[in-house]
């Protein structure tokens, strides 16, 4: 039997509304609500946005633009593939388009153009004082080219990548299971960057590390410079 | 000069960037954009369907297309490429999408997972309706006839309840009890 809120989920789908909200409690609700959808999306509703959407939503675009900052058209593209080259180590197309389109300063900082990607290219940052950090202890970072996670377990550090490799969501962690949990397709990565567990026929790839150490009183890691 | 590639019909190149009765052109993908304005018109009737096919109705995909260019415009640099943008767009529609679920349903009911730049913004301006059709297609075809006859009216081609138990010479009550049977049914199918 359907529940309640599939229903008039399905009913509100139907009559072209506004669907209702409702907690998912099982795979067969799930199941039926993506079903309901795709006919739905197949049905005769489907006939682009309206006129009236695509201006409205044109006018708000123009007039939250007009209250930014200017953007300067900075950079060659070329720079930009660099900025991006370093900072992904190519996994994180998430953090990669983020970081390229992500302002003026990351890029506009980048040194001048050299016309190769250059794998030097990047800083010790610190992201954590080494007292916060205790054995046994996770710490979320982002300094801004990248994102990540870095762990101190039996004495040793270890930094990891906190993008997912497969579509590029932002990792959140769990600390009760000390997992990596990417909200966009039920995928877990451990902190050492290997796949737990993920809901994709082919598991995405294991989470980039990178180089971390201790110098000054703080945990640092090796990232392009923000 | 600009490469464009030109949509169904053949026109001459799109210098003004203003005529709204201009037929589109397709800007190939390592062009850049001439603004903003351009990026949005260039890619929003083919965002808004993509993201129909996911959601199934109009409210819920204006708010979405409205979110990810509200998002992704802001940062934008324009003198990125088409393709970088439109990779930009997609990515940020796929997290979108993701937060929607989790904010209504709590689970993660349909994703951008499989779409692809070239097909979402590519050559054939409703590739998300063809899909979506070849989808309901095979579905309703592995249904029993009655099953697929409700499914078909009800969903398709948007008949009331009451018109659909006229068709199908049944009473209301039990063209309800009928559909959600075959939703039932359809849904351990497409499962």
């Amino acid at each position: 039997m359907m529940a309640g809120g599939v229903r008039r989920y399905v009913e509100d789908l139907l009559a072209d509304r506004r669907p209702r909200r409702f907690r998912v409690r099982s795979d067969e609700d799930a199941d039926q609500v993506r079903t309901a959808i795709a006919l739905r999306a197949a049905g005769a509703g489907d006939d682009g946005p309206s006129e009236e959407f695509t201006a409205g939503l044109q006018q708000r675009l123009a007039a939250s633009r007009s209250d930014a900052p200017a953007v300067p058209r900075g950079p060659t593209r070329r720079r930009f593939v660099q900025a991006a080259g370093v900072a992904a180590a190519g996994a994180a197309v998430g953090a990669g388009i983020d970081h390229l389109v992500a302002g003026p300063a990351g890029i506009a900082a980048a040194p001048e153009d050299t016309g190769t990607i250059d794998p030097t290219l990047g800083a010790w940052q610190a992201v954590v004082p080494s007292d916060q950090l205790p054995d046994g202890g996770v710490h979320a970072f982002d300094v801004g080219t990248v994102a990540g996670f870095v762990e101190r377990t039996g004495g040793r550090l270890r930094a990891v990548s906190g993008v997912c490799t497969h579509q590029g969501c932002r990792l959140a962690l769990q600390p009760a299971s000390r997992e990596l949990a990417c909200p966009c397709h039920r995928t877990v990565f451990a902190l050492t960057g290997t796949v737990v567990r993920s809901q994709l026929r082919t598991p995405p790839a294991t989470l980039p590390r990178l180089p971390v150490r201790e110098a000054d009183g703080h945990v640092q890691v090796y990232a392009p410079p923000s | 000069m600009r490469q464009v590639r030109i949509g169904r019909r053949s026109v001459e190149e799109n210098d003004g960037d203003r005529g709204t009765e201009v037929p589109r052109l397709r800007l190939v993908s390592a062009e850049a954009y001439s603004g903003w304005e351009e990026i949005y018109r260039d890619n929003v009737t083919r965002l808004y369907r993509t993201i129909y096919a996911k959601v199934g109705n109009r409210a819920d995909a204006e708010d979405l297309t409205a979110e990810v260019f509200l998002t992704a415009l802001r940062p934008l640099r324009v003198s990125a490429s088409v393709g970088e943008v439109r990779a930009y767009l997609l990515a940020t529609a796929r997290t979108v999408l993701a937060s929607h679920w989790r904010r209504t349903l709590g689970v993660q009911v349909t994703t951008l997972d499989d779409e692809r730049v070239e097909t979402v913004f590519g050559d054939a301006p409703t590739a998300a309706s063809a899909d979506a059709a070849a989808r309901a297609d095979a579905i309703l075809g592995a249904l029993p006839d009655r099953y697929r006859t409700i499914l078909r009216l009800r969903f398709l081609e948007g008949c009331s309840v009451r018109d659909t138990a006229d068709i199908m010479g049944i009473t209301v009550a039990n063209a309800k009890v009928l559909q959600h049977r075959a939703l039932g049914a359809a849904a351990k199918v497409g499962a």
